[in-house]
């Protein structure tokens, strides 16, 4: 693990829960540990914001929530994305592709 | 209101009642919550850990746990309103769909409520409009509050002023200011062609300032057009200007003809429908000239109040002046124990129509509450009807709070529906009430459509909707919901329906009863008021007719006028006999007078009598077809004496003075001096006629003098006729046309027309009372016949036992019959209760019968009873006629 994950850019963690919805439906938990594993740690990710940032994409509609089986047979909430919620996936990724190598060229150029 | 119990919204919400689908957002955040920390928690013991780290170290990890519940559940929260209120605007529009859908089914009861109850918003709408412009609103004038009447006080009489209190009034007043006095005169305008009888007003030159009108066209009166010796001057109304001076700017400063002579018309009024203006169409300046004597008192005064005026000081200089004045003018006029007084012009102008207006507005009220109870009635048997519809629906999930908003929305349909009819009936009535109600409402042609108006029109929709929706909507919701579904007819829940449909059938009676007693005793009073024998014979033709003053100065030029019309209309060959008066009966006398009699003089601070004053020609009390029950009749004789001495010297009199001043005596003979005249020699009454009525066919008789007159350019002409009267009416306006073409002839009308028109007043009252009334028992017979036909409804099953166990038809007849009646009777007794407390407040409407009137009680209770039997009478033969095997086969 490495010494100092690094602090998430604001708005950034929404982008990536949607981007974790976009192959499924899954509980809270699954996105967890879904985002630790492909970061591998590099980002520091509290499970408190990733809940209240469910909690605030259902508000908007981007996503929605139904209450399930989880694989060991607890009730958990699933969350899917909403058509809405997929165009807001496409589009913050672009946003966030275009911002990365943007900055990118500049840190290169210099 | 709590909306559904499985699932409370959360303490302390405030949510409105059919907040109904709520999720329990708190519970489910903690438990998506707490699953998390439970997966992790195993994943951890999984990996060799205790499971008290494991949980420390899960907790570690999630972070602030409390901010996060908090956050979360705030963001549900919001998401969980908006979704609500889409969602309740979508079931509101669905709900109106189906009310729509499910009302136009059952299209005679939608007519009936929406009709019945629209009837009785647009009717207490449209009489309130009038109560509002007659006594609600203030008059139309500038700072009308500060505006008084002034009058001279003789209890029980309001006399006018005269010209001497006038003057001295404006002399040594202090107190007011402003004031003005109005006087009314007939005058003939003649605009080269025809000849035409104007209602114009002499006011003095202040009289428009103080009210604050200010002329649209010309200039107002000064003080130099009020100063005896500057040429006549006059104010023409709007509708005058318009109508007989073409409306031009150019007729100001030009001349019209009145009475013979040229008066310039200085200025043209805006155009009015206030109080002191309406209906005039000129206003001719007042010139007083010194007077000689106290009297007459003919003129009107308004004052205006400083503002912020003490009333009682001016009160009290009122008294002060009039004290002063008394002394001086003691010769021509005696009364000591008058004085002067001053009220609000507007309750001058308005005078006492609560009596009217109360009577007219309950009656209109109570019909829209009765139409609000039938309206209930009628829907509570629908919805009992519905019970098994909505108890399905309750099956497949609608909540209670939902069925009964869903039932709310149709009671707002029916009250919208209503309140467009009332609209249009508000409407309707305002425009009645602006030309016929003026008989009963003053100030009519001020009847606006106010703010205040459309305030109460839709308080009156609200609370409609309200009266005929929630009960049943609350009745229909009751009961649980398995127990409707199964039982086909439902006995359980019909019996809470069936007290309530009972209670408001009884309440219904209630109130029609104290409305038909109403109607039954002004109806009594109008046929008591037809019967009033006026005194005269019917085949008698009348008219007035006013000389034009220019032509017609010198005295014996007017008699010769009266003369010779006399003789060309007794040559005509309809025409049986012709005389003259100065009033008309059976409402005016022309004038009262006061007098002082010998045998009985009025003691030191004593009031004078007064009685009516009329004025003939000595052949009058033939032509009218009155009876001489004593002495002589006045003959020219008396008149040519009279002239000689300038004084009245014989008179007749009726039954009625005779009786009110010399009973047990002969009233012939006895000796009187008229007028306060001290100087005057005594006049004596020569003979004793019969009663005829000249103060209205509702006030008792009081008594009359007669005496006879020739000199008056104003008179009223009564023409004996040998057939119908009505035909001579074309004989009598051509030959006075004939004769003085500038006389105009006005005010015909036989003596069956002066009554009728004298009715109009009581009858149309009577008649829109009793057209309620009519209504209320109308709807009231529909509650107890929907109740009884439902109650057998209800009861087939026992009645068929009863039947089948022996009773006879006539035992079920008896049954229903006293099931219904029992409602009704409970419903009559209470509206006589309410009728004996009401009615004592009508009584200044009444005529010829008691407040109490027992024949009018008994008359209509009788009607009430029976009536009611027979609306019970139909579904009690229906269950006469039951197949008691039939009917428990079926069940």
């Amino acid at each position: 693990m490495p010494a100092n994950p690094l602090p998430l850019l604001q708005g950034t963690l929404d982008l990536l829960v949607l981007r974790c919805l976009s192959v499924g439906a899954r509980h809270g938990y699954a996105i967890a540990s879904i985002v630790r594993e492909q970061t591998r740690g590099d980002l520091s990710v509290e499970d408190a914001a990733l809940y209240q940032s469910l909690h605030r994409l259902h508000r908007q509609h981007l996503v929605d929530a139904e209450w399930g089986p989880s694989e060991n047979n607890r009730r958990a909430r699933f969350y899917t994305l909403t058509p809405a919620g997929r165009a807001r996936l496409r589009e913050e990724t672009a946003n966030w592709r275009r911002y990365a190598r943007a900055v990118d060229a500049v840190l290169q150029g210099a | 209101m709590k909306t559904d119990g499985n699932r409370d919204p959360g303490a302390g919400s405030r949510k409105p009642f059919w907040y109904l689908r709520r999720k329990n957002v708190p519970s489910e955040v903690d438990e998506e919550l707490r699953v998390h920390i439970e997966m992790r928690v195993d994943e951890l013991v999984a990996s060799g850990m205790s499971r008290e780290d494991a949980t420390r170290e899960a907790m570690r990890q999630f972070g602030d746990l409390e901010a996060t519940r908090r956050y979360c559940r705030e963001q549900d929260e919001t998401r969980e309103n908006v979704m609500q209120r889409t969602l309740s605007i979508q079931d509101l529009g669905q709900d109106v769909r189906i009310a729509i859908r499910s009302l136009m089914r059952v299209p005679l009861l939608t007519a009936t409520i929406v009709a019945t109850v629209g009837i009785g918003i647009g009717a207490t709408a449209a009489i309130f409009s009038a109560i509002d412009a007659a006594m609600l609103r203030p008059l139309p004038y500038r700072n009308a509050d500060r505006l008084v009447r002034l009058y001279t006080d003789t209890p029980p009489f309001k006399f006018r002023f005269s010209a001497v209190d006038y003057l001295a009034f404006t002399e040594q007043q202090t107190r007011f200011e402003g004031h003005a006095t109005f006087t009314d005169r007939s005058v003939t305008f003649s605009n080269g062609q025809v000849a035409e009888l104007l209602r114009t007003r002499v006011v003095s030159w202040q009289f428009f300032s103080v009210l604050g009108i200010t002329p649209v066209l010309g200039r107002d009166f000064n003080e130099l057009d009020g100063r005896v010796g500057t040429p006549m001057v006059a104010m023409a109304s709007h509708t005058f200007w318009l109508q007989r001076l073409g409306g031009r700017a150019d007729a100001v400063g030009s001349a019209v003809r009145l009475d013979g002579n040229d008066v310039t018309v200085v200025g043209v009024l805006p155009p009015s429908n206030s109080p002191l203006e309406r209906r005039q169409d000129l206003f001719l300046i007042q010139q007083f000239t010194p007077p000689t004597r106290k009297g007459p008192f003919f003129y009107s005064v308004v004052a205006r109040l400083p503002e912020g005026a003490d009333r009682s000081l001016a009160a009290g200089e009122l008294r002060a002046i009039h004290r002063a004045l008394f002394p001086i003018w003691k010769s021509s006029y005696q009364d000591e124990k008058s004085t002067w007084s001053m009220e609000d012009l507007k309750t001058n102008l308005v005078g006492d129509v609560r009596a009217i207006a109360g009577v007219s507005l309950a009656a209109v009220a109570l019909v829209w509450l009765i139409a609000c109870a039938n309206a209930s009635n009628l829907l509570i048997a629908r919805v009992a009807g519905r019970r098994q519809e909505l108890a399905m629906r309750a099956a497949l999930g609608a909540s209670r709070g939902r069925i009964i908003r869903y039932l709310l929305v149709e009671s707002a349909l029916l009250a919208i529906g209503a309140a467009a009819v009332a609209i249009g009936i508000t409407y309707g009535g305002m425009q009645l009430l602006q030309t016929l109600g003026a008989t009963y409402f003053p100030r009519t042609g001020e009847i606006q459509f106010t703010a205040s108006l459309g305030w109460l029109l839709l308080a009156l929709a609200i609370s409609s909707a309200l009266l005929f929706g929630l009960i049943p909507a609350l009745n229909a919701t009751g009961g649980s919901v398995d127990e409707a579904l199964r039982s086909s007819r439902s006995s359980t829940a019909g019996v809470g329906v069936r007290r309530m449909r009972r209670g408001l059938v009884a309440a219904q009676f209630a109130i029609a009863t104290p409305l038909l007693i109403a109607a039954g005793l002004l109806l009594m009073s109008l046929n008591a008021l037809k019967s009033v024998n006026l005194g005269v014979d019917d085949q008698i033709l009348t008219a007035s007719i006013r000389l034009p003053g220019a032509q017609y100065r010198e005295q014996a030029r007017i008699s010769a006028f009266w003369d010779e019309l006399q003789r060309r209309l007794e040559s005509q060959p309809g025409i049986a006999g012709v005389a003259f008066a100065d009033g008309r009966p059976p409402t005016n006398p022309g004038q009262h007078n006061n007098f002082d009699l010998e045998q009985y003089p009025a003691g030191p601070g004593g009031s004078q009598q007064v009685t009516a004053w009329v004025g003939i020609s000595p052949g009058y009390v033939n032509v009218m077809g009155m009876k001489l029950m004593e002495g002589r009749l006045l003959e020219q004789r008396d008149l040519d004496a009279q002239n000689a001495a300038q004084n009245l010297l014989s008179a007749i009199v009726d039954q009625a003075w005779a009786r009110r001043f010399f009973k047990g005596e002969s009233a012939v003979g006895k000796r009187f001096k008229s007028g306060g005249c001290t100087q005057c020699p005594w006049t004596s009454v020569v003979g004793v006629v019969s009663d005829v009525t000249y103060d209205g066919l509702d006030q008792s008789q009081r008594g009359t003098v007669y005496f006879v007159t020739d000199g008056q350019p104003f008179r009223y002409l009564a023409v004996r006729t040998k057939g119908d009267p009505a035909q001579e009416a074309a004989t009598l306006a051509r030959v006075v046309r004939e004769l003085e073409p500038g006389a105009p002839l006005s005010e015909l009308a036989t003596v069956d027309q002066l009554i009728d028109q004298s009715l109009v007043r009581p009858q149309s009252l009577s008649v829109l009372v009793a057209s309620f009334a009519g209504v209320a028992l109308l709807l009231s017979v529909i509650g107890i016949y929907g109740v009884m036909g439902y109650y057998v409804q209800q009861q087939l099953k026992e009645i068929s036992i009863r039947m089948a166990l022996g009773g006879s038809r006539g035992d079920v007849g008896k049954l229903v019959v006293g099931h219904g009646m029992g409602v009704v009777v409970a419903g009559v007794i209470a509206g006589i209760v309410i009728a004996l407390m009401a009615t004592r407040l009508m009584a200044t409407l009444l005529f010829g019968v008691g407040a109490a009137d027992p024949l009018t009680f008994a008359g209509v209770t009788t009607l009430m009873i029976v009536v009611a039997l027979m609306a019970c009478a139909l579904p009690a033969w229906r269950a006469m006629r039951l197949q008691p095997a039939a009917v428990l086969r079926n069940e």
